[in-house]
């Protein structure tokens, strides 16, 4: 498994999505924007550029021909894509960190970046994750439809979600009002978010691995 | 001992079936595996590799079967594909060190010695290398993981002559120890007349026959008569063609009756290989 993650990353991952996440992180630089959408790149120009890459290079074949078994090969493209993910978030919220000493005075919006609105980043990808995996092992090489409807259930979720923040008076005061500056909650909604993370991915992978068995290559 | 055992697979698709495929392959040899284009050489080797599932059958290597035991007997099994390019704008290099962290018994030194020994530049892309030099580079990283058998679909099409030659006659350099077994699909079929030592002949999804090579031509002869002497004999031919000389087909030698003052020769393969497939399109 862990030389089918160096395989991985050495090989089939262009060095330009490890940039990427310091490129699209950036816009949280921009004063009061939807900050959603930051996360959101890695889905709408990493993920299908990734695996037009592994379609292009007849990744799965290859793949397949090395001694792994085929549960490997999927844990080990789950794990790609949860690092991937992991690193987008992460500088994201550095990102975030500066923008909010830049603009101390903001009014926003939009969600702040507050710890409990990455929290909901996680949830996103978590929804992300379960359509993404579980659809595209079906095939192992069919990314187009599986990247339109995950990416379609994402921003479902990023604009019902700031829809509520500027509609609903509880959710806006939790994240941009009083609540934000109540650190406790906005470290639970985070955790929250990251378990709804985990638990999706992992339940995403079990999925996959069962459609991918039956894959012929 | 075995180096391969193939019983009785059966794989069924839309528009092609694999019908009781059994054939086996002894430690030390070199097999050539015919048929012509979609008649199952790919679809049996692919399950050789275990890239397909099998609707039934068994598939064993060194006495093991490959469904209990995929990881280690992946170990030892050597594959190449001729017709399929993976990540063509890597380095060799780069490539390499990649595989090599996947094979327990890698060998650097051999590996070093065969891309001397092919010439292999590690600094150039796969995508620079020729048609020949991917063959080469696949056996080469085969080789230095310690494959004993080496599963090779069509390595040879799409060579010119002198790189066919050269692998042929590497083909037949790294069975002599006897450690080394070669499966290599192909439908050239005087590369088998150099160098392979058993023929395996599989056509529409069912093996026709398997044997040693010179048992193998022996089992058919070429029969050539007057068009008046058709009808004596036509009911025994796998299939004829006529022409203003008279006709000429293929016989099964058992079938073959001296009395009948017909010409006969030896048929080679390629002869063999046409017959068959004539025959095929006389029953569609």
């Amino acid at each position: 498994m862990y030389s089918l993650l160096i395989k991985e990353l050495k090989l089939s991952v262009s060095p330009i999505f490890y940039v990427m996440p310091f490129l699209t992180g950036a816009l949280m630089l921009i004063p009061g924007w939807l900050y959603f959408l930051v996360v959101l790149y890695f889905t709408f120009i990493t993920v299908p550029n990734m695996f037009g890459g592994y379609k292009s290079q007849n990744d799965l074949i290859f793949t397949s021909m090395l001694p792994v078994t085929k549960k490997e090969i999927v844990k080990a493209k789950v794990a790609v894509i949860v690092i991937l993910e992991l690193l987008h978030i992460v500088v994201a919220m550095i990102y975030g960190l500066i923008s909010i000493l830049l603009y101390p005075n903001m009014d926003y919006l939009f969600f702040k970046p507050t710890l409990g609105f990455w929290g909901l980043n996680f949830v996103m990808m978590a929804i992300f994750n379960l359509i993404f995996i579980v659809m595209y092992f079906k095939t192992a090489y069919k990314y187009g439809a599986a990247t339109f409807a995950a990416v379609a259930a994402a921003l479902l979720f990023a604009g019902g979600a700031e829809w509520l923040g500027i509609q609903n008076s509880f959710v806006s005061d939790l994240l941009k009002g009083t609540g934000a500056d109540n650190i406790a909650v906005q470290l639970l909604i985070l955790i929250m978010g990251v378990a709804i993370f985990a638990i999706m991915t992992i339940i995403a992978y079990h999925i996959a691995n069962k459609r991918f068995e039956k894959v012929e290559i | 001992m075995l180096a391969l055992e193939i019983k009785h697979l059966n794989k069924e698709y839309e528009h092609f079936r694999l019908k009781d495929v059994s054939f086996q392959l002894e430690k030390g040899y070199i097999m050539g595996f015919i048929g012509a284009n979609g008649a199952g050489k790919t679809t049996t080797i692919k399950s050789i590799l275990n890239l397909i599932r099998l609707d039934s059958g068994e598939i064993r290597i060194f006495g093991r079967d490959l469904k209990q035991h995929e990881l280690e007997l992946k170990q030892v099994i050597g594959s190449a594909f001729g017709d399929i390019d993976f990540y063509t704008r890597s380095r060799i290099r780069t490539l390499t060190n990649v595989i090599k962290r996947f094979y327990h018994h890698w060998d650097e030194d051999a590996y070093n010695k065969y891309l001397k020994k092919f010439n292999l530049n590690e600094n150039k892309k796969i995508a620079e290398l020729s048609t020949g030099m991917k063959v080469k580079y696949s056996l080469a990283l085969a080789l230095s993981h310690g494959a004993k058998i080496l599963i090779l679909d069509e390595p040879t099409s799409g060579l010119d002559p002198v790189a066919r030659d050269q692998l042929l006659d590497i083909f037949q350099e790294l069975v002599q120890d006897g450690e080394i077994s070669i499966l290599f699909s192909t439908h050239i079929t005087s590369d088998l007349e150099k160098c392979a030592d058993y023929i395996t002949y599989i056509d529409n999804g069912q093996i026709i026959n398997s044997a040693v090579k010179e048992e193998f031509i022996d089992t058919y002869r070429l029969v050539n008569g007057k068009e008046e002497q058709l009808h004596l004999v036509q009911d025994k031919l796998i299939a004829y063609k006529t022409n203003s000389f008279g006709f000429t087909g293929l016989i099964h030698t058992v079938d073959f009756d001296p009395s009948w003052d017909l010409r006969s020769a030896l048929p080679n393969l390629e002869e063999i290989m046409i017959y068959f497939s004539k025959k095929e399109s006389l029953h569609v």
